[in-house]
């Protein structure tokens, strides 16, 4: 269970200070499948890095499974990332130094996880990248980057997956793929997901939608109602394209489907 | 752990190449610290180990008279009655001129000379060139053994025939290693002959001869040496045991080892200069990578140490080899140096040398990489969210000032360590603090200035002005590292040349170029005769007497004080002292009064400065000479001090006339006019011929002397100095990769919009030329500055501003620092700009 309570976050622009979220509160219960959707700036990115700890709020609470992370310490905060939090990136961010295989053996190592040789071949395997495991992230295309971070995220059996624009650096059938394998991990799982998304399909798939618009949740709906809220929060200018695709959504059956 | 272990080791695997310059850093500089101090090492293991092989003897009783026989009975009693010496020679030692008995051969030459008797030596070994040992038989019948650069100095062969003195010897074999002999400095080349035939040869009548008896003991000389000193107690007899020498000679050599090394821990600290700029670097690349173990868990600690790890086992790998770097640079002193060093020296490593070089190398890599690896704590996971430059600057951070003292204390203790002396370590790292403080201060007025000039001229030249203030620019740290180095080698060479300026007697009009002593009173006349017929110029001839100090204000010196004895060589020695009437032009008073003609006819001496000093006296104090037994007392009447460039004589002592003109007196004589080689050597064959007693000094053959030993010296120092250019060289090309990335980006973009590869390449050299030309300044800038106030305010010789040193070091150090500079990023011109745009 994820709970924030009025969580505000201001950073210092210049030389004013420039509100990204304000006095957001959700509750997000085990197992549920989140799509957080908003026009670029709208603070989708920087809510989910909150709840993954990785940075603390200006005001306001956070708490994860009943533990509060606002006044942790950062070495605590990597302890609670370690045990139960995944995060896979828009951009990846693989370590480049590593392998493939390497990538995804490096959370279970810093846990001092047992037989984590086993489990990474096995990941591996769920992400369909047996053979490619002694690469190098740059010898990867995108798509395979992309499973290698899924592969990595789930490593520890996390409870909790945030994901930031998974699909963002992908074209539409790999972005499609790593869709399929994470909800695919998170059904067969029952991992909590919460996916930040400006793909208004991908969004439609989810079991609740939480809509921001400059910092704030303006629109927090399950199922197919979710997608109307959606079409009003994101309308401004310059969004008519995504407006466009938001209206063309579609799968609202799979929404159905996943919800039951 | 097995997270760290893992991490360290595959990070290993994969940075290894963008660390190569804190692996060479480390390694040039543990390399420099083992290379000096073994050098050092092996050294005083060649030279001083055997101090008893040194005196050849374990007792050295010595005296430049003849011992009178109340002197011979106080020894003899004195070592009957300890019971230890189970051995005894004597030797007699003197220079004096040899010349080939060939009349066709028209060389001379000063020769040093040792009348030996058996058994000889009583410790040490003396072997031929053959590999032979010595036989007495070999100087039976006026035989010479001589030393092989005789041979060349004569133009000579084993069997020929020399002249020394009024005696005909016969060379009749070469040695190899001299006992007592480790080819220090020498005036002649050593000949050894039978003591007997000292007198027939009439060298015995020469003024400056030491004689000495050795002897060889069972069990510890101090209780003899101290029982000698006591019973000798105001003669002129020296006393020495190999104890004491070695004790003198093992703190000399202790504290070069220990100053050189100090040179050695410069070249590391500037290693660690390296190291911090590249350990920087390191962390600005790896931002991404552990703001990712961060996110996946990882805390600040963990990762830290898989960094320092990382680095500390390169420090290691780099301490390594540096030890074989040190290696290779012993034996490529060993190819160079040969015949300037001690032939039976080693040129391997102590292991303890090892150890010690590499605890230096790995702490090094630990006090400069510590710091900038804390930057680690600051980089935060969100950056992966959205990359904004989150290196906040805390200014009051408590580690971070924490760690700072403690590397700072390190860095100290390590200096204190190495110099052997808390004083000297910290006047190093104070001094390095200083100097280093001024040159970054020049560097950055220089880039203030240089500042003023962006934009101006063409395109690439104000390109490079631009880019020397890049964010995250190196250029003071270059200018400080290279700078220096320019500094240290510039500043030697200008030293240099202004010394061999000092030396060069055909500049310098006021020292003699011909320098004759020992002539006795009968001889004078003739012999200025000679010198005005041969050369054409009227000889100045001057008294000179040798006398020794026995007492000052009454009281003898008691050589049982070790300071007293540390000064032995100074004020123990024997003297030529003059009289005369006026005070010579390159005199002047430093207090007391120059005497009159029409003053009293008590004795009195003027004291050079210096003497006064270290014999603690003052006008009216008095002084007892002892002159061949004779016991003379005289007033001080003042100091005085001498301008050593505008001498022809330096006499200590200078005597009022009236008191020394009945004591055994020989003269000196001196010739200022600059004969050809020639004319020199045809003088000094006929003054021979019939004075075969008069000593000539052909003062050209001791300048070159004085001038090899210099150039010797300077070429260490430079070679030392070239070490410290290679860790500014590597600095800078540690630099270059830390901004690497961002010349790559300003690249792509000028190609992007339309500069063509001429006009980049252009851009490059003229950046680094700029920063070459820069460093070169501030290094030639400071030598000259230094070489000036040593030469004018240490070594008080004349200074001269050297412009095609000061330039030509300039010019080269910018197309040093050009050549490197343009060859560590010349890959940046041929990266495609798309590829380059994309990724940022």
């Amino acid at each position: 269970m994820i709970e924030l309570k009025s969580v505000t976050k201001t950073v210092r622009s210049g030389i004013e200070d420039l509100t990204i979220l304000s006095d957001v509160s959700l509750e997000i219960p085990e197992g549920q499948f989140v799509a957080l959707t908003g026009a670029s700036g709208s603070g989708k990115s920087t809510l989910l890095g909150l709840m993954a700890g990785l940075d603390a709020p200006t005001s306001g609470t956070i708490t994860i499974d009943g533990d509060e992370i606002t006044r942790m310490s950062e070495d605590d905060l990597a302890g609670i990332r370690s045990a139960k939090i995944g995060f896979i990136f828009q951009s990846f961010h693989l370590i480049p130094s590593l392998t493939a295989f390497e990538n995804i053996l490096i959370p279970m190592e810093i846990r001092g996880a047992p037989n984590a040789a086993d489990r990474a071949n096995e990941l591996l395997r769920d992400v369909d990248l047996t053979d490619r495991g002694h690469h190098y992230p740059a010898e990867l295309s995108g798509g395979e980057q992309q499973r290698v971070a899924i592969a990595r995220a789930f490593a520890n059996e996390p409870k909790i997956l945030l994901a930031d624009e998974p699909t963002g650096n992908l074209d539409s059938k790999n972005g499609r793929h790593i869709f399929d394998l994470m909800t695919d991990l998170h059904k067969r799982r029952a991992v909590t997901l919460v996916l930040v998304t400006h793909d208004h399909a991908l969004a439609a798939e989810a079991q609740r939608q939480i809509v921001l618009r400059d910092g704030v949740v303006v629109s927090d709906e399950s199922g197919r109602d979710a997608v109307t809220g959606m079409r009003d929060a994101t309308r401004g200018p310059g969004d008519a394209e995504t407006v466009r695709r938001g209206d063309t959504a579609k799968g609202d059956a799979e929404v159905v489907d996943l919800a039951t | 752990m097995r997270f760290i272990f893992n991490l360290t080791r595959r990070e290993i695997r994969s940075s290894w190449r963008r660390l190569l310059f804190f692996f060479l850093c480390i390694a040039l500089g543990v390399g420099s610290v083992v290379a000096l101090r073994s050098l050092i090492q092996n050294l005083t293991r060649a030279v001083g180990t055997d101090a008893r092989a040194l005196m050849t003897a374990d007792v050295d009783v010595s005296s430049t008279n003849d011992f009178t026989p109340t002197e011979i009975a106080k020894i003899e009693s004195a070592v009957a009655e300890s019971g230890i010496v189970d051995g005894r020679n004597e030797t007699i030692t003197t220079s004096s001129m040899a010349r080939p008995s060939e009349p066709a051969n028209p060389n001379v030459k000063l020769v040093e000379l040792k009348g030996i008797e058996p058994p000889f030596p009583l410790v040490g070994n003396f072997t031929l060139e053959d590999g032979k040992p010595f036989d007495f038989d070999l100087l039976a019948n006026n035989g010479a053994v001589v030393a092989k650069i005789l041979l060349e100095d004569l133009n000579v062969k084993v069997g020929d025939k020399i002249r020394i003195g009024e005696s005909e010897f016969q060379i009749r074999a070469v040695f190899d290693e001299e006992p007592g002999g480790t080819g220090g400095f020498r005036l002649g080349a050593r000949v050894f002959l039978e003591k007997k035939a000292f007198d027939g040869a009439g060298i015995t009548r020469n003024a400056r001869v030491r004689r000495r008896i050795l002897y060889r003991t069972t069990d510890n000389p101090t209780a003899l040496v101290a029982k000698l000193r006591e019973s000798l107690k105001g003669t002129t007899i020296n006393i020495q045991s190999y104890r004491e020498t070695q004790e003198n000679l093992g703190e000399q050599f202790e504290k070069t080892e220990n100053y050189l090394s100090l040179t050695g821990l410069l070249i590391l600290v500037l290693g660690g200069v390296g190291v911090w700029n590249v350990a920087r670097a390191f962390v600005e690349q790896k931002r991404k990578t552990v703001a990712v173990l961060k996110c996946l868990g990882a805390g600040g600690g963990r990762i830290i140490t898989v960094y320092l790890l990382q680095l500390l086992t390169l420090g290691l790998l780099g301490s390594l080899f540096g030890v074989l770097l040190a290696q290779a640079a012993l034996l490529l002193i060993r190819w160079r140096f040969l015949e300037t060093l001690p032939a039976k020296m080693s040129y391997s490593i102590n292991f303890s040398t090892i150890v010690q070089g590499v605890t230096l190398g790995v702490l090094i890599s630990l006090l400069f990489s510590a710091l900038p690896l804390l930057q680690v704590r600051n980089i935060k996971p969100k950056l992966l969210l959205r990359d904004e430059n989150n290196d906040s600057i805390r200014r009051l951070d408590f580690t971070k000032w924490l760690i700072g003292a403690v590397s700072l204390l390190a860095l100290l203790g390590l200096a204190v360590w190495q110099a052997g002396s808390i004083l000297v370590g910290a006047f190093f790292l104070a001094g390095l603090a200083v100097t280093s403080l001024v040159l970054y201060l020049t560097a950055l007025l220089l880039t203030t200035l240089l500042r003023r000039f962006r934009g101006v001229g063409p395109f690439a030249l104000s390109q490079a002005v631009n880019s020397l203030y890049r964010p995250g620019n190196q250029t003071r740290i270059i200018l400080l590292a290279v700078g220096l180095g320019a500094f240290v080698v510039l500043a030697v060479q200008s030293l240099q040349t202004n010394l061999v300026r000092e030396f060069d007697f055909t500049k310098n009009q006021k020292l003699p170029s011909l320098f004759f002593v020992d002539i006795q009173k009968s001889q004078i006349d003739d012999l200025a005769r000679m010198i005005e017929s041969h050369i054409g110029e009227k000889a100045e001839t001057i008294p000179t007497v040798r006398a020794r100090i026995s007492h000052v204000n009454g009281e003898p010196f008691d050589f049982a004080q070790r300071e007293v004895r540390q000064q032995q060589g100074q004020i123990g020695r024997e003297f030529a002292v003059t009289y005369r009437q006026d005070m010579d032009d390159n005199e002047s008073l430093i207090s007391g009064s120059w005497w009159n003609a029409n003053d009293n006819n008590d004795p009195e001496v003027s004291v050079e400065e210096e003497m006064a000093g270290r014999l603690k006296i003052t006008p009216g104090d008095s002084i007892t000479f002892d002159i061949s037994g004779r016991k003379i007392t005289a007033r001080v009447a003042n100091i005085r001090k001498l301008d050593l460039r505008n001498t022809r004589t330096a006499f200590v002592f200078v005597f009022r006339p009236g008191a020394l003109e009945k004591a055994p007196q020989t003269f000196a004589a001196t010739v200022l006019k600059r004969a050809t080689a020639t004319d020199r050597q045809r003088l000094q064959r006929d003054i021979l011929e019939s004075h075969p007693n008069v000593q000539i000094f052909d003062v050209a053959d001791l300048v070159a002397t004085v001038q090899k030993l210099v150039s010797n010296f300077v070429l260490a120092i430079s070679f030392v100095g070239s070490f410290v250019i290679l860790s500014g060289i590597l600095i800078l090309i540690g630099s270059i990769a830390l901004t690497k990335s961002q010349r790559i980006y300003e690249n792509a973009i000028l190609k992007t919009l339309g500069a063509k590869r001429p006009t980049l390449t252009a851009i490059l050299f003229a950046e680094y030329g700029l920063l070459g030309l820069l460093s070169g300044i501030i290094g030639a800038g400071f030598a000259t500055l230094l070489s000036f106030g040593v030469s004018r305010y240490l070594l008080h010789i004349e200074w001269e501003f050297e412009p095609r040193l000061t330039l030509g070091g300039i010019f080269v150090t910018a197309v040093i620092v050009m050549l490197v500079g343009a060859a560590a990023s010349f890959d940046v011109l041929f990266r495609k700009p798309l590829s380059t745009l994309r990724s940022q």
